[in-house]
């Protein structure tokens, strides 16, 4: 079974859906899409590198088999997944008021 | 490592560029990079477990976390950092353009 695949569909929908759930809704901002793309371009040195010299390998059974280079596709739904995700907390914990103390 | 060390070292040192005041939510950083670490250290686990991939054993230290060698853990902690170094950026950037 293309269990990677299958898992990286999975934590996609769970990322858009808990960007609506807890209100964050970084998706539908223009900004994230800048730095979608930045962080896009950071991948493609840091992850091509990693796979091209074989640092981290695939087991082929798991995948789809389709690459970018030298990166598996399932690669960018992990990565979207983990970087969105982490975008959604920033922004969930950041927004977050602060406890109001009692007055004295 | 070293990838690891290179991909982290710019943010990190950028990060204390005042304007940017991410350390004023230490707090949030703290929580959401250690949500992410336990949501996606437990994928990889479960992935290394698996067998879905595995890791050149000559390329990492020997130091492992469960399964994991202690680069990749460390990836779940560098990565969230750079994330919410670049996504505060870009957003302090489209503020003093409008």
């Amino acid at each position: 079974m293309k269990e990677y695949a299958i898992l990286g569909v999975i934590s996609v929908c769970a990322a858009i859906f808990l960007d609506w759930g807890l209100q964050t809704n970084v998706l539908r901002r223009g900004e994230f899409y800048v730095f979608l793309i930045i962080i896009l371009g950071f991948k493609l040195l840091v992850n091509g590198y990693l796979t091209g010299k074989n640092i981290v390998m695939y087991n082929p059974h798991f995948l789809l088999g389709q690459r970018i280079g030298s990166i598996p596709i399932e690669d960018f739904l992990f990565g979207f997944s983990m970087v969105t995700l982490t975008i959604v907390f920033w922004q969930t914990f950041k927004e977050r008021p602060a406890r109001r103390r009692p007055l004295p | 490592m070293l990838v690891l060390v290179i991909a982290g070292a710019v943010p990190f040192l950028l990060s204390f560029f005042p304007p940017l005041e991410i350390y004023r939510n230490a707090k949030a950083l703290f929580y959401s990079i250690s949500l992410i670490l336990l949501l996606f250290g437990s994928w990889d686990v479960f992935a290394v477990w698996r067998s879905h991939w595995y890791f050149d054993t000559y390329s990492v230290w020997d130091f492992k976390i469960f399964n994991l060698p202690v680069e990749e853990v460390l990836f779940f902690v560098v990565i969230p950092f750079c994330c919410i170094f670049t996504w505060e950026a870009v957003l302090y950037i489209k503020s003093r353009i409008i």
